[in-house]
């Protein structure tokens, strides 16, 4: 049930949007014949401003919303069960979402839990995540409200990660927090992304943010997908709107980017 | 704290403790056995007190059962909602109230027919049993002055029937409303006063008939100031208003248990007259004695209270 | 003084008639509970019913008591037995609380957290029982603990339409204007509606989540 990275045919995209719209029912475009691959083991940056339908169409993928034209394929056999699909996707959002009154080692075992993991098995599971996302073991019997923000976003990430899911959807999530943390968050995340390989779908507005952490950048605007292209590309884009971004953000790439200024 | 911590042992204690005191509850409030204490109820006006009284006491004095008061409880269904309920073993009621508050049936004439009826339905429908009337039908009274019906020589409400265009009446709100009230009496007497009736409180209608303010009021056969105030009933010939006995009704399951209760109180089958309850209400509403003195004297008077050894007649020439 | 040699001669009666108050408060409240707390997840779920359902409910709780137990008089079935009337229109006044504060408890329940639980692939039963629940549980307890209160009150009137209870001591006092009557029902009924406030209070303060 949870998809093995080991046994896929490669060239199989993780996720394929076809010819998606999405309306609401009041008749307002969100989403507009979007067409995606999203490649497995990539971390593929949605980029835009708000409005522009990127949060939408992370949540089509786990079908917490359901597309008015279209189809989303997710690699694995789901069929109809749409629980199934869930427990083998992760999802991480700006507002974390942790159970409050959930211990940090319960909250992170959610998944495991439902799926009827042994408790030893939990058990290991969340000290190993812990350690993977940078935080100490004693915090497993604290509560969320004891926690700072970076280290509830550090918990929401090893809960994403409990089952072992192939696929990540994360929808900006270190967006809510101080830039210092989130300079530590996105380069921790790198390295936890160079371990795990796992097919990452990431909404962000930040130019800085997509070009650190993407393999490859979506730009949508208006619930159109305007341009794909890795970071390099995109830096020296022609499209106008690839354009804006890199002048509005310009500021910001003469600091850290990892892959460099002009 | 932990909520869930908190929530899975605080909530065995609180289940725990609730079904604990929920079974307590429920098995006290489905119990309706007072064991050895007999409950007698009674509505809230004085004849219904003074009946209770004499139940009590006549219980009191022939059996061993200890009696417990719940008098002034505010009504007929109230009564009975609460017999059926067993908190009370015993109330006094009226025939005619049973046969149309309770029964809801329409009210007849004949005195036995209706207790029989009432009695049968009792025991049949609620599991309660009727014990012998008391003796007095507090029915409807038409009374007008004392000296209007020596003078006139008027003794049914036939006869009077003719002078009613001359006269003024008064009554009571509920006499007024009830369909087996004036509107039944005027068509059964054809009677016509001069002017609508006077419609006032009950308490007020025996001295407004004295103060010559009505001519004829509507009140209750054995009104204490009846004889006090020199009023006089008229005769219901043509048997309009139906019979009210008195009579003390009781849980059967209570009998079952204490049989003895049936003789005790059917001692008191038919020793109270009209009159004589006129003067037992009289006694404590006119003359404000207690009610347990007015209750203890009528029974030592009729020799109620001596043992059941002898015949009645023989005990009341005792004295 | 009077009153405590008072209750000291009668306690039987007074404690017999405080369980049957008890009574008609437990039964009532439980069955709005059984009533009002599914129903109240219902309308957090459908937010169109939430309107129809709370406004009914809202109705209810405008008539007044005594009204109600008069409507409910004349009814075939349920105005046989003074107790049924009564615990059926003490159920009515309960739930207006109770639905009104599950609903508000629920819809209360952190949007991320109900969206991340859904997202992880909680089902709607899981959803409910592990999350929605035991976060909007010192809520709804809060409108169980309105729903008491209300309630033993209005039991005192029930004794009006013969159901029992602490009322007919008051009733009965009134009648013979004996005031140790009246306080022998009437301060067994304050008690009992101060000591369901502060235990369901207490409760309730211990279930609040963080």
């Amino acid at each position: 049930m949870l998809a093995d990275v080991a046994h896929d045919t490669n060239n199989d995209p993780a996720i394929e949007f076809r010819h998606v719209s999405y309306e609401l029912p009041s008749g307002q475009v969100i989403l507009e014949d979007f067409n995606l691959q999203v490649r497995r083991g990539e971390i593929l940056v949605l980029l835009g401003r708000s409005g522009s339908g990127k949060t939408t169409t992370l949540k089509l993928v786990n079908r917490l919303l359901a597309p008015t034209r279209g189809e989303i394929q997710v690699a694995g056999d789901f069929g109809d069960d749409v629980i199934r699909l869930r427990r083998s996707i992760g999802y991480v959002i700006q507002e974390v979402g942790l159970f409050p009154h959930f211990t940090v080692e319960r909250n992170i075992g959610v998944v495991p839990r439902i799926e009827g993991w042994p408790k030893e098995r939990m058990h290991a599971r969340t000290r190993e995540l812990l350690q993977m996302v940078g935080l100490d073991a004693a915090l497993a019997s604290r509560y969320p409200h004891q926690l700072s923000g970076g280290q509830r976003q550090r918990v929401g990430v090893a809960r994403a990660l409990a089952a072992d899911p192939a696929i990540l959807l994360m929808d900006e999530p270190f967006g809510a927090l101080d830039p210092l943390t989130r300079d530590e968050l996105q380069r921790e995340f790198i390295a936890l992304q160079q371990r795990l390989h796992k097919t990452v779908l990431f909404v962000t507005h930040d130019l800085n943010e997509a070009l650190r952490l993407g393999s490859r950048i979506a730009l949508m605007e208006a619930g159109k997908l305007i341009t794909v292209l890795p970071p390099e590309e995109f830096l020296r884009s022609d499209d106008a709107l690839a354009a804006a971004y890199v002048r509005a953000f310009a500021s910001g790439l003469n600091s850290s980017g990892k892959r460099g200024a002009s | 704290m932990t909520l869930r911590r908190i929530t899975a042992r605080q909530m065995r204690q609180f289940v725990t403790l609730f079904i604990a005191s929920s079974t307590l509850v429920l098995s006290s409030a489905c119990s309706s056995s007072h064991s050895d204490r007999i409950v007698i109820g009674s509505k809230n006006f004085t004849e219904s007190l003074i009946l209770g009284e004499l139940m009590a006491q006549q219980i009191v004095a022939h059996t061993n059962l200890r009696v417990e008061r719940r008098f002034y409880l505010a009504g007929t269904y109230i009564c009975h909602q609460a017999i059926l309920g067993g908190r009370i073993d015993i109330y006094p009621e009226y025939t005619g109230t049973a046969l149309t508050a309770i029964l809801k049936q329409r009210p007849g004439a004949d005195r036995k027919q209706i207790y029989e009826y009432v009695k049968g339905e009792y025991e049949k429908r609620f599991d309660l049993t009727l014990l012998p009337p008391l003796g007095f039908n507090n029915t409807f009274a038409m009374e007008i002055r004392g000296e209007d019906a020596r003078r006139l020589q008027l003794k049914m409400l036939s006869q009077a029937a003719r002078y009613a265009p001359q006269w003024r009446a008064g009554f009571g709100y509920e006499f007024m409303e009830r369909p087996d009230g004036y509107q039944g009496l005027a068509a059964a007497y054809g009677l016509r006063f001069a002017s609508s009736p006077r419609v006032m409180d009950l308490g007020l209608l025996a001295r407004a008939l004295k103060d010559r303010q009505i001519d004829m009021a509507a009140g209750n056969a054995t009104d204490g100031l009846i004889p006090a105030l020199d009023l006089f009933v008229l005769d219901d010939d043509r048997h309009y208003f139906p019979p009210y006995e008195a009579v003390p009704v009781v849980r059967s399951e209570t009998l079952r248990r204490h049989p003895e209760l049936a003789d005790a109180l059917a001692r008191l089958g038919g020793k109270i007259s009209d009159g004589e309850m006129q003067q037992l209400n009289y006694d404590v509403d006119g003359s404000h004695r207690d009610v347990k003195d007015v209750a203890h004297d009528f029974l030592k008077k009729k020799g109620l209270l001596e043992p059941a050894s002898s015949t009645p007649a023989a005990g009341n020439l005792a004295q | 003084m009077n009153l405590l040699h008072f209750l000291l001669q009668n306690h039987q009666e007074v404690l017999e008639l405080t369980l049957e108050h008890l009574w008609l408060v437990a039964a009532s409240t439980l069955i709005a509970v059984l009533l009002g707390v599914p129903l109240g997840i219902l309308i957090a779920h459908r937010p169109p019913f939430s309107k129809p359902v709370l406004t009914g409910a809202n109705i209810i709780q405008t008539v007044p008591s005594l009204a109600l137990f008069g409507f409910l008089l004349p009814v075939p079935w349920l105005g046989d037995r003074a107790e049924r009337l009564a615990i059926l229109a003490l159920t009515l006044y309960a739930l207006l609380p109770v639905v009104r504060n599950t609903y508000t408890g629920i819809r209360g329940v952190d949007p991320a957290v109900v969206e991340a639980g859904r997202a992880m692939g909680l089902t709607p039963r899981q959803l409910l029982t592990q999350v929605e629940l035991p976060l909007a549980v010192s809520v709804i307890l809060s409108g169980i603990r309105v729903a008491v209160v209300i309630s033993v009150g209005l039991a005192t009137i029930a004794a009006a339409v013969g159901a029992g209870g602490l009322g007919e001591l008051i009733f009965r006092g009134l009648a013979m204007v004996n005031n140790q009557l009246i306080l022998a029902g009437a301060i067994p009924a304050a008690l009992l509606a101060l000591l369901a406030d502060f235990g369901i209070g207490l409760l309730e303060r211990r279930l609040r989540p963080r």
